[in-house]
């Protein structure tokens, strides 16, 4: 099937949102979904915008059930490794169940890759559920390493009122 | 003790790569570093910087036994949940040995959380290492949660060979 892997613009935020929200139900969180398309217009085309974004595209004659021509996305922005240098990080990405297994996932990774090799990131990085055996086996297959099975980092995370309380000791300037 | 946290410039990199080096022995991985002062003065303050740092530092009177005055940094820098929104990730957090336990570190990170909620964000995200029980303890003393324990999630890394294989066009 043709596809095509293009930058997001302003414009397909409504598109990336509803399959925010496709990525959500797959990892049984839904209710954890805050932010809608205005926080992704606004922050990913801000003059210093926090995310980048790639979407895949399929002809009109390969629309969704629903209509739709936007089947995938990336997410992804750029993080620093005190260790390695720039790196990119993939916060997301995500195929419509039905146009999967057709290299639309491999084309967006390696899409991601390439932007990042051209901004001098010497690592590509993101993180997936342990449960979710099928992207594991898919980034595993890609050459991508376990860092929490093979060295133990765990995540830790500061939100809520537990980030305002840590927030208000800060030091006066 | 008494101590200031102040924004990190392009002479404190320098300091801030001695202490990056001192933080990969404590955690075992000292020969992984590349990074070098020059890298960080270049990443750090470009026209589009790829961290954020913040030092501590001390008055001369209790400066090091090698004169060191900077005792103290946070690396930061600002990141997406498509999910939550804008948020804030502490790539490393360090005070020198013979700092600690004086609310230095606590301080670092309280700034950190300032800083990135000034900035909008709602979420402040860290990574530690499960047999860092010190650090563990510490993070968890001060009401963060573990995504890893709780939700499942693992990190992975993609780098050398396999990342030039994956970016083939």
């Amino acid at each position: 099937m043709k596809f095509k892997i293009r930058t997001a613009k302003q414009e397909d935020c409504k598109e990336i949102s509803r399959m925010i929200m496709d990525l959500a139900v797959y990892e049984k969180m839904p209710e954890q979904v805050k932010i809608s398309h205005r926080e992704l217009e606004r922050d990913g085309f801000c003059h210093n915008p926090f995310f980048e974004c790639l979407v895949a595209e399929v002809p009109e004659e390969h629309k969704s059930s629903q209509g739709h021509t936007t089947v995938g996305y990336a997410l992804y922005f750029y993080t620093y490794s005190t260790w390695k240098g720039p790196s990119v990080f993939i916060e997301d990405l995500y195929v419509m169940p039905e146009y999967r297994g057709k290299g639309i996932g491999s084309s967006l990774m390696a899409k991601v890759a390439q932007v990042g090799k051209e901004k001098q990131c010497v690592r590509l990085q993101l993180s997936v559920l342990d449960w979710n055996t099928p992207s594991l086996d898919f980034y595993v297959r890609k050459g991508a390493q376990d860092l929490t099975a093979s060295e133990g980092w765990h995540a830790l995370r500061f939100d809520g009122e537990a980030l305002d309380k840590l927030a208000a000791e800060a030091p006066k300037d | 003790m008494d101590f200031t946290i102040r924004a990190a410039n392009l002479e404190d990199c320098k300091d801030i790569a001695r202490m990056t080096l001192e933080l990969a022995e404590y955690e075992k991985v000292s020969e992984h570093v590349k990074v070098t002062q020059k890298d960080l003065e270049q990443d750090g303050f470009c026209k589009n910087p790829f961290f954020h740092g913040i030092v501590a530092e001390v008055p001369d009177q209790h400066r090091t036994k090698d004169g060191h005055v900077k005792i103290g940094f946070a690396l930061y820098f600002y990141s997406y949940s498509s999910w939550k929104g804008r948020s804030v990730y502490m790539e490393d957090l360090y005070v020198m040995a013979e700092f600690r336990g004086k609310g230095i570190g606590k301080a670092l990170m309280s700034k950190v959380a300032q800083l990135g909620m000034a900035a909008g964000c709602n979420q402040l995200n860290f990574t530690v290492l499960d047999w860092n029980k010190a650090s563990m303890d510490f993070y968890m003393s001060q009401g963060c949660f573990d995504v890893t324990a709780n939700f499942g999630y693992h990190y992975m890394k993609c780098e050398g060979e396999a990342l030039e294989r994956l970016a083939q066009p």
